[in-house]
């Protein structure tokens, strides 16, 4: 190759992987800011939500960078299964929680609340893009699941090699849980 | 002793005066064509890797079980790159046969196929690493987890292929092999691509989502591909059906022994081929036995009005019983390929040097190239004086155009001279006083051509100068 070529091909990789990096950097902001993120955030404001309700219906899905600081709290307003409406007092019964998409496919819990405490998490769907991104699911759910009955809380560290998917399982479960007036 | 025979001597002739064509700026165009050409293939391998990180930024760096994957899935995209680049490649596309010219571009192509193993087996250790990091449970379990992730077993096949196709490709296993053996394993390797793309799509999910991940391989991928299928079966086929040639005749050049033989076609508008001197085209016999042999020649002739010619010598099985081939069997032909032509031309010098049937395209490239008087220099290496096929074709075109023709007689030396001429200080520069500044064409065989390569680098010629093209693949 001759110098000119070589100054070519450098000047057009460095700027393809600049750019690479910086739109993933942008793109997944949220993430690594905090490195484990916590989905506490995301149920501001929505316990005293009068509207709560009405908002929530049928917001189907929650963009995955709503996960940062910054991002919308009307969001928030899981279907509410019970039939109940969303009240600031624990209710028990079933609730579902939104479907958080995520690059590796969508995700949706549903938990039970029986005597005011969390009795059972179910996921309706888990990401599923790709064939090595169902066996993280599959993986991650199990631990996810046991890790919230023990702490009663949607507060609990993603499972490693699992980001996305613990990050949108626990957004979901929180989501519910603030449908549910869990005060968790 | 005599070492060099100046049988027409043109030098006398030569004029200062205006240039006939920019050649400079012709040549630098090609040129800038080719760095650019050269910089897209380096540049896809880091758009590849930057589509990865666009898609996850440092994310997919956070664990060491993370980061062993991406690396994985790096060195997975990166040969998936480079494979699509290879096929383009050999794909015999205009632009980059016309601009690096067919060798270089398949000399690029062999050169990338054991990078490619290599990264392939570097990407299924690392993901297997990386899995089993993240998983935290032990290899062997890990491998049987991959081993049943969706399509893995046929990508397993394609990696396979790949494996054999290169194996065979290796210089030492592949002169073991009949050229057509070694090209029906070549074929394989669209089979190890095609095998190899399902896990992408299920396992990889490199194309599941939307985005610009998705359309640059789907682009890339298809492109390349159907590149393959138009130039290298529509367009031939085409060709063939278009000129419809047909041998007129096949002549013995020189003593019988020798082996050499000039074969002339006759065709339908031939001079729609567009091709030039110097050139080749990959030729095929359509008689029984034949057919299925493809056979890269030079042209000896310039295509005129319905006919054109090859001279070429028996070496391989193939070639010896060209001989035998009987006038009016059809042939098809792909081309015209190859910048050995005026397409490469720098300066308004040429010296065009052959050794032994390296003449062919030295004679049909005289007849056509632009040169005025005492501005061309042939130098034929040859066994003895008076030797040398086409010789006398050579002698009466240099007479008419007003070019030297030197011819050096001797046997095969240690350099690209008879050992007694270099001894006696006999060189390039000596022969062809104005090489510095000439177009050096160079046709004969690998060794010997690369010994008058590195001479004329040695006395000031640049590499766009140096016009070469190696036929034994």
């Amino acid at each position: 190759m001759r110098r000119r070529a070589v100054l070519l091909a450098s000047a057009a990789s460095a700027a393809a992987i600049l750019g690479g990096w910086q739109l993933g950097e942008v793109a997944t902001d949220g993430l690594t800011a905090t490195g484990t993120p916590t989905v506490t955030n995301a149920s501001a404001g929505s316990a005293d939500d009068g509207t709560g309700g009405s908002s929530g219906s049928g917001s189907g899905s929650v963009d995955f960078n709503a996960l940062t600081p910054k991002g919308t709290t009307s969001g928030t307003g899981g279907t509410d299964a019970g039939g109940t409406g969303a009240v600031a007092t624990t209710v028990d019964g079933t609730f579902e929680g939104p479907t958080v998409s995520t690059r590796f496919g969508e995700v949706q819990v549903q938990v039970t609340i029986a005597g005011g405490a969390i009795s059972d998490v179910t996921a309706l769907q888990l990401t599923d893009h790709d064939g090595r991104s169902v066996q993280i699911s599959n993986r991650a759910e199990p631990v996810l699941r046991s890790e919230v009955l023990q702490a009663q809380s949607a507060s609990v560290s993603l499972v490693s090699g699992a980001t996305y998917t613990s990050a949108a399982y626990l957004q979901s479960l929180q989501s519910a849980l603030d449908a549910a007036g869990f005060p968790g | 002793m005599a070492m060099a025979f100046l049988v027409h001597d043109a030098r006398h002739l030569e004029r200062p005066s205006r240039r006939l064509v920019d050649r400079a700026a012709r040549g630098t165009r090609r040129l800038w064509r080719v760095d650019v050409l050269q910089a897209l293939a380096v540049a896809s391998v880091a758009v590849a890797i930057a589509l990865f990180l666009a898609d996850g930024g440092a994310t997919r760096f956070a664990d060491p079980g993370a980061a062993l994957t991406s690396l994985g899935i790096i060195a997975g995209l990166v040969a998936t790159d480079l494979v699509l680049v290879m096929l383009l490649l050999a794909a015999r596309v205009p632009l980059i046969e016309r601009a690096v010219g067919h060798d270089a571009a398949m000399a690029l192509h062999g050169r990338l196929g054991k990078p490619v193993l290599y990264l392939l087996v570097a990407h299924g250790m690392l993901l297997v690493a990386g899995y089993t990091a993240a998983d935290g449970i032990d290899v062997v379990a890990e491998v049987v987890t991959i081993w049943n992730l969706p399509d893995l077993p046929l990508a397993m096949l394609g990696f396979a292929l790949f494996v054999v196709v290169v194996v065979t490709s290796l210089v030492t296993v592949r002169r073991r092999l009949r050229y057509e053996v070694w090209q029906l394993v070549h074929l394989l390797s669209y089979a190890a691509v095609l095998a190899a793309l399902p896990h992408q799509f299920s396992v990889g999910g490199l194309f599941v989502e939307g985005g610009w991940q998705r359309w640059y391989w789907l682009v890339f991928a298809v492109g390349s591909f159907a590149a393959i299928v138009v130039f290298r079966v529509v367009v031939p086929i085409a060709t063939s059906m278009r000129h419809r040639l047909v041998v007129e005749s096949v002549v013995p050049v020189g003593r019988p022994i020798d082996g050499v033989f000039s074969i002339t076609m006759r065709g339908r508008r031939l001079e729609t081929l567009a091709a030039s001197g110097g050139q080749f085209f990959i030729w095929r016999f359509l008689a029984g036995g034949q057919w299925w042999q493809a056979h890269p020649y030079s042209l000896s002739a310039v295509p005129h009005s319905d006919r054109l010619r090859i001279t070429v010598r028996a070496l391989g099985d193939g070639s010896s019983s060209l001989a035998r081939i009987a006038p009016g069997t059809l042939v098809a032909l792909e081309g015209p390929y190859g910048i050995f032509s005026e397409a490469a031309r720098t300066r308004d010098r040429i010296a065009l040097v052959g050794a032994g049937i390296g003449v062919t395209p030295i004679r049909s490239l005289l007849e056509q190239a632009t040169f005025r008087p005492g501005e061309a220099t042939v130098v034929l290496r040859t066994t003895a004086p008076g030797d040398g096929w086409l010789l006398d074709e050579v002698a009466d075109l240099c007479r008419s155009r007003g070019a030297t023709l030197l011819t050096v007689p001797g046997p095969r030396g240690r350099g690209w001279l008879p050992d007694a001429a270099e001894r006696e200080g006999l060189g390039l520069a000596a022969l062809v006083p104005a090489v510095a500044d000439s177009d050096l064409y160079v046709c004969g065989p690998r060794g010997w051509a690369e010994q008058l390569i590195a001479e004329a680098r040695a006395v000031g010629l640049a590499p766009e100068q140096i016009h070469h093209e190696r036929f034994d693949w």
